[in-house]
C-alpha cells in the first residue's frame, strides 16, 4: 500500500512517500507507521488512542472520517494520505 | 465614537477639492465598516447602472473600526466601486499597513469622485491633505513609484498605489500597497488608473481611541492567544503559507487543471506545492499591521532563466499560473506572480484567463495568426511572457488584458472561459466539493472563493468535517459563512483570524473596543444586513438569477478521474434551497420582509 506524507508529517518521516506491507484498518496502519518513525511521529498523530485533530487522513482521496473514521477497512492497492491541518487561502 | 476616528475625506479630482466629512453614525451602527459601510456610503452616492470607467464612478477607501487597534490582525481596509471586470459591486479587502496609517491621520476613510485630466496623487499627512502632481511617476512600477514617493513625502508614509496595468486600465488591475500587498480582484485598479489617481500616500502621528480599554485588551489577548495555539493559525500559515493548499486538493481530486478540463488531478503537483515552495524559494514569512500569524511569503528565485524576488505566491495565484495552465515550473509561477505585484494586476484572473487562451489554442479556435506566439499548456515562458504582455497591454496580452469572458467571447466560445459573472473561479473544483460551487455561483462579486471559504469545513475540516461530495446542508452552511466573512471584512481584522477563533471572540472586540451592547448575533446580522445591499446593487445593476450559474464544464463534464471521479456540480439544485435560507424569492430577490428584518431601505 502506498502512504503519502505531507507538509511538516515529512520532518518526522524523511521522505515524501512510502510503501508498506498490507495492513488491515486505517488505525493498524498508523499504529504500525508509528512503529517505523518513531515517538515523534505517534504524538503527532495520535491523541490518546484516537486520531489527532490536527491530522487529516485521506483513503483514495477521501477523508476517513466520511468513511469508518480509523476503523476504516484497507484494500492492497490503496492511498493513504495524511496531512496536518495547516492552513487555507 | 470609539474605534471609528469619525472623519471621511472627500476628494473631488475634477476640481480637484478636498472636504471633510463627519462619519455617519447611524449607517456605521448598520454597516460596521470597510466592506458593509464602504457599499453603503458608494451604493448612497452612485447610480449601479453607471459605466465603471467613467467619472461617475466613484471609488472608496474605508477601514473599519477594529483597524489600528490591538484586535487580532487588525490591519485591513477595503477598496469599493463598481467593478471594471464584472460590473459587479466591486470590493476589495487589504491588508498591511495602509489602513492602520490612515486611521492614525486621523481619517476612517476617503471617497474619490470625478476624473483628473492629469495624473495626480494624494498625500495625507495628519490634518494637512493635498493633491499633488504624479506625472512623474506615470508609467512607473508599484515598487519604482513606493520607493520614489516616499522621498518626496514622508519616508515613513505608507503608500496605496497602481501599477503600469491600472493606469492601462487592465481590467482586472488592482490597488497595490506596502508594495506587496493587494486590493486584488476585479479591477479596481483600473477605475484609479481611469481617474489618473496614481497613488494614496498616508502619514498619522494620532492613534485609536476604544470604549473600555482594560476590558478590550483582555478580549484581544485571549483571541491571540487562541490563534497562537491553532494549528493553521499558530504555526501552518506562518511556515507554509497558503500554498500548502496545492497537495491536499490534488489528493482529494479538486485541483482544477489545464482550464478546468482535466479534472482534479495534476501530475505534477508536487512540483508547485507550498513544500516544493517552502523548501527551494522562501526567505522568511512575512505579517501585516498586528498580525501574530504571518502567512506572507518573501520569496526569492536565485538563479535561471526567472530569477527574481519578491512577495507570495498565495495559493490560488500559484494554482493559476500553474496547475491551470498545465505549469510545473515553479520558479515560471514565482516570476509570473512577481510581474502581476509589480505591475498591480490580479494573478488569479490573469492565470485563469492565459488558460483559457491555451485551451482556444489547443483546439484551433485561435491560431499563431491572432496570438503571434506559440501557446501550450504546460510552457511556463509563455505564461512569464504573457505576464509581461499583459501588464503593458501589449500584442496579444491586450486580449488577455480583458479577462477570459471577453476573450472567449471575442471568439465564439464563452463556454471556455471558467467564471461566473466574468470573474474567473479560483482553485477549487466545485464538482469535487459541492459547497464551494455554489460560492462561486453566489458570491456577489463574481467568481470569488473566499467569501464563502466553504474548503474550511469541506477539506480541511474547520470548524467540523463536512462531506465535500454531498449537497446537504451546504446552503445552510454557505450562508453562515458568507455572513460571517461580511462581518469580518466590514470590521478591519483580518479574515485568516477566522480559522481560529470565530463569532463570540470577534463579538468581544467589538463590543469592548467600540462600546456597543449588542449580542453575538447581531453583529453577525450585521454581514447578513451586507450580504442582501450588495445582492440589491447587483440587481440594479442589470444581474439577475441568471447569472448565479458555474460555466457549463462544471455542470455538466463529470470528473473524467480521481476521487470525484463521475462528480459534476450541483448548483442548480442547491441554488433554490440556498434563496429559500436567504429569504429571497424564487429568482433570488431578496423579499420585502427581509429588507424589513434588517433595516434596509
Amino acid at each position: 500500500m502506498e502512504v503519502k506524507f505531507f507538509a511538516y508529517i515529512r520532518e518526522y518521516t524523511n521522505c515524501k512517500e512510502t510503501k508498506i506491507a498490507y495492513e488491515e484498518t486505517v488505525e493498524k496502519l498508523l499504529l504500525k507507521l508509528s512503529d517505523i518513525y518513531g515517538n515523534q511521529f505517534r504524538s503527532k498523530i495520535f491523541s490518546g488512542n484516537e486520531l489527532s485533530k490536527e491530522i487529516i487522513v485521506l483513503v483514495n482521496g477521501r477523508h476517513i472520517v466520511h468513511l469508518d473514521g480509523i476503523k476504516t477497512k484497507l484494500e492492497n492497492d490503496d492511498v493513504v494520505s495524511i496531512f496536518p491541518v495547516v492552513a487555507g487561502g | 465614537m470609539f474605534g471609528y476616528v469619525g472623519k471621511i475625506l472627500r476628494v473631488n479630482l475634477t476640481d480637484k477639492t478636498i472636504k471633510v466629512e463627519p462619519l455617519d453614525e447611524k449607517e456605521a451602527k448598520l454597516y460596521l465598516g470597510a466592506r458593509g459601510l464602504g457599499t453603503k456610503m458608494f451604493m448612497n452616492e452612485v447610480d449601479p447602472k453607471v459605466e465603471p470607467l467613467s467619472s461617475e464612478n466613484k471609488i472608496i477607501f474605508l477601514t473599519g473600526p477594529l483597524t489600528g487597534t490591538l484586535a487580532t490582525s487588525a490591519g485591513r481596509y477595503e477598496v469599493v466601486c463598481k467593478a471594471p471586470l464584472t460590473g459587479t459591486i466591486g470590493a476589495s479587502n487589504s491588508g498591511g499597513h495602509f489602513g492602520p496609517e490612515l486611521k492614525f491621520a486621523g481619517y476612517d476613510g476617503i471617497i474619490f469622485e470625478g476624473k483628473s485630466e492629469e495624473p495626480v496623487y494624494l498625500y495625507i499627512k495628519d490634518d494637512k491633505v493635498e493633491l499633488r502632481d504624479a506625472s512623474k511617476f506615470w508609467g512607473k512600477t508599484v515598487y519604482e513609484t513606493t520607493d520614489e514617493i516616499l522621498k518626496e513625502t514622508d519616508e515613513n508614509a505608507r503608500v496605496a498605489c497602481i501599477g503600469p496595468a491600472g493606469e492601462k486600465l487592465v481590467l482586472y488591475a488592482g490597488v497595490m500597497n506596502d508594495k506587496h500587498r493587494a486590493a486584488g480582484r476585479s479591477g479596481l485598479g483600473a477605475v484609479m488608473g481611469f481617474k489618473k489617481l496614481k497613488a494614496v500616500v498616508v502619514k498619522g502621528s494620532g492613534s485609536v481611541e476604544v470604549a473600555e480599554p482594560d476590558k478590550f485588551i483582555e478580549a484581544c489577548i485571549k483571541a491571540r492567544e487562541t490563534l497562537k495555539a491553532h494549528p493553521v493559525t499558530g504555526a501552518g500559515l506562518a511556515a507554509y503559507g497558503t500554498q500548502i493548499l496545492v497537495n491536499i486538493l490534488n489528493q482529494t481530486g479538486a485541483l482544477p487543471t489545464r482550464n478546468w478540463k482535466d479534472g482534479g488531478l495534476f501530475d505534477h503537483a508536487e512540483d508547485i506545492s507550498g513544500e516544493a515552495l517552502t523548501e527551494k524559494y522562501l526567505v522568511k514569512n512575512k505579517g501585516c499591521f498586528g498580525c501574530n500569524i504571518g502567512c506572507g511569503r518573501i520569496t526569492r528565485i536565485p538563479d535561471g532563466k526567472f530569477k527574481s524576488f519578491g512577495e507570495g505566491p498565495e495559493y490560488e495565484a500559484g494554482w493559476s499560473l500553474g496547475a491551470d495552465c498545465g505549469v510545473k515550473d515553479l520558479d515560471a509561477v514565482c516570476k509570473a506572480n512577481f510581474i502581476c505585484n509589480e505591475y498591480g494586476f490580479d494573478p488569479i484572473t490573469l492565470g485563469s484567463t492565459i488558460a483559457c487562451a491555451l485551451e482556444l489554442y489547443s483546439k484551433g479556435i485561435i491560431t499563431k495568426e491572432d496570438t503571434g506566439m506559440e501557446l501550450k499548456f504546460g510552457d511556463p515562458e509563455v505564461v512569464v511572457e504573457l505576464a509581461m504582455k499583459t501588464a503593458l497591454r501589449e500584442g496579444f496580452g491586450n486580449e488577455i488584458a480583458e479577462g477570459s469572458y471577453r476573450l472567449a467571447s471575442k471568439y465564439g466560445h464563452p463556454e471556455l472561459s471558467m467564471s461566473v459573472k466574468k470573474q474567473e473561479m479560483p482553485a477549487y473544483d466545485g464538482r469535487a466539493i459541492q459547497g464551494i460551487g455554489l460560492e462561486y455561483a453566489t458570491s456577489n462579486r463574481g467568481g470569488c472563493h473566499v467569501r464563502g471559504y466553504m474548503i474550511s469545513p469541506e477539506v480541511l475540516g474547520l470548524p467540523q468535517k463536512l462531506d465535500p461530495l454531498v449537497t446537504t446542508d451546504k446552503p445552510q452552511w454557505l450562508k453562515i459563512f458568507q455572513d460571517l466573512t461580511a462581518t469580518v471584512d466590514s470590521s478591519g481584522i483580518c479574515l485568516f483570524t477566522t480559522f481560529a477563533i470565530g463569532l463570540p471572540e470577534i463579538s468581544a472586540m467589538i463590543r469592548t473596543g467600540l462600546g456597543w451592547d449588542c449580542s453575538d448575533e447581531e453583529i453577525l446580522r450585521i454581514g447578513e444586513r451586507v450580504w442582501n445591499l450588495e445582492k440589491i446593487f447587483n440587481l440594479e445593476a442589470g444581474f439577475t438569477k441568471e447569472d448565479d450559474k458555474l460555466p457549463k464544464r462544471l455542470t455538466s463534464e463529470p470528473l473524467p478521474e480521481g476521487p470525484a471521479k463521475g462528480k459534476v456540480s450541483r448548483v442548480p439544485e442547491m441554488l433554490i434551497e440556498y434563496y429559500k435560507i436567504r429569504g429571497w424569492d424564487e429568482n433570488g430577490v431578496p423579499t420585502k420582509e427581509k429588507l424589513e428584518e434588517l433595516s434596509i431601505e
